[in-house]
């Protein structure tokens, strides 16, 4: 059983690293800063519906692009939406791919709007496990009797 | 005797006129002098003769925007010199409290922001529980709406209570430039007041945010510094009534 000492360096190593792959930003940080003790859980919770409206979202992308005439206004509502859902939580590297797709998406450009939503869903897959690991190792940093120390 | 009163003009200027009373045997010091005019014949006083040191006075307070001159009695002689001076209307510098402390201090240890009654209306779920607690971190007191149907529902039944209103532009339905143009339609331009929320990067969002009589802007993603910034600055203002 590793220490709170061994279990909060994990924490903050694993945290740093997700930060210089671009896949959290100070967002991330900002969420932090809200979280106190009349709100212990904010960031899960903020994180939970980020990706309970993600998945609606790619689910809407995926059928919208599948249909006959594609109706790009419909599309790059459910980009723009993603894309502020991420900003607000500090996924960068989903919010990035947004960027692009919106630009397909002006363009009425289908190839490029199925290779972004491609890209979005990897991105978006991705992160959804890293954060997940994240919190598993705040949990583990918790239930050993440590503090989470923030900010990293 | 001093008497102050507002011209027809527009309330830009306010005027102080200054009445002096010239006792005979007394003149003032840079004084007009005047000739008694023994036939008894009026002069109006423009024709009575000013000492030098008056004429600079006269010179320097009509360049000030003002006027100085001398009313005569029956005789002649100096009864009494007005001195109008004209101000410029200025906002004053009222009892807006500033932040203790600097920049580096937590947003949240701001008092003016304690109790602040705010509505928050967004679409977005995850915006709107973000900003919330954003403002609530800065101690404000917020009501969270999803609509702008909500929005005006809710301002209603707060009657006067409700200080801001944050609204996100971008929202289905009704959009937060109509939300603000019916809030100005029946209440004034500082209450409630209301800080505009939007995802645009382009530069003319801010102009048509003034023309809808919105007091203040911020964009997303919404930060905890920029929205304590934002709310110190739409405050000081209205504080200052612009």
């Amino acid at each position: 059983m590793d220490s709170v000492v061994q279990l909060q360096r994990q924490l903050v190593d694993y945290t740093v690293q997700l930060f210089n792959e671009g896949f959290l930003d100070d967002q991330f940080n900002q969420l932090q800063q809200l979280q106190d003790e009349s709100n212990p859980d904010f960031v899960v919770e903020v994180v939970t519906l980020f990706f309970e409206d993600s998945e609606r979202l790619l689910d809407e992308l995926a059928k919208a692009l599948e249909q006959q005439s594609v109706d790009y206004t419909k599309i790059d509502a459910h980009v723009h939406q993603l894309k502020g859902s991420s900003s607000s939580i500090g996924a960068q590297r989903v919010q990035k791919v947004c960027i692009g797709f919106r630009n397909f998406c002006e363009e009425r450009n289908i190839e490029g709007c199925q290779k972004c939503l491609h890209q979005v869903k990897r991105e978006y897959s991705l992160v959804k496990t890293k954060l997940e690991t994240l919190f598993k190792l705040e949990r583990k940093v918790l239930a050993a009797g440590g503090s989470i120390p923030w900010p990293m | 005797m001093l008497g102050m009163w507002k011209t027809n003009a527009p309330d830009e200027f306010v005027s102080v006129k200054f009445d002096m009373e010239m006792r005979e045997g007394s003149s003032p010091s840079d004084g007009a002098s005047s000739t008694p005019n023994s036939s008894g014949r009026r002069r109006n006083s423009a024709e009575a003769k000013e000492g030098l040191g008056f004429i600079m006075c006269k010179r320097l307070v009509q360049m000030m925007q003002g006027n100085i001159w001398i009313s005569l009695n029956p005789l002649a002689s100096a009864q009494s010199m007005t001195l109008v001076l004209r101000f410029q209307n200025r906002p004053s510098y009222g009892r807006a409290t500033f932040a203790p402390g600097s920049s580096s201090e937590q947003p949240s240890s701001n008092p003016q922001f304690r109790g602040l009654r705010v509505i928050l209306a967004d679409d977005d779920a995850l915006n709107r529980a973000v900003t919330k607690k954003l403002l609530e971190k800065l101690g404000c007191e917020v009501t969270a709406v999803s609509s702008g149907f909500e929005c005006l529902s809710a301002l209603n039944s707060a009657e006067n209570s409700v200080r801001l209103v944050v609204l996100d532009i971008q929202m289905p339905e009704m959009d937060g430039f109509e939300v603000a143009t019916r809030i100005r339609k029946v209440r004034s331009r500082s209450w409630p007041l209301i800080i505009a929320v939007t995802a645009s990067a382009e530069d003319n969002v801010w102009e048509r945010c003034l023309q809808m009589g919105m007091n203040g802007m911020i964009r997303k993603p919404v930060l905890l510094q920029g929205m304590a910034d934002e709310l110190q600055r739409v405050l000081q203002r209205a504080g200052e009534g612009l």
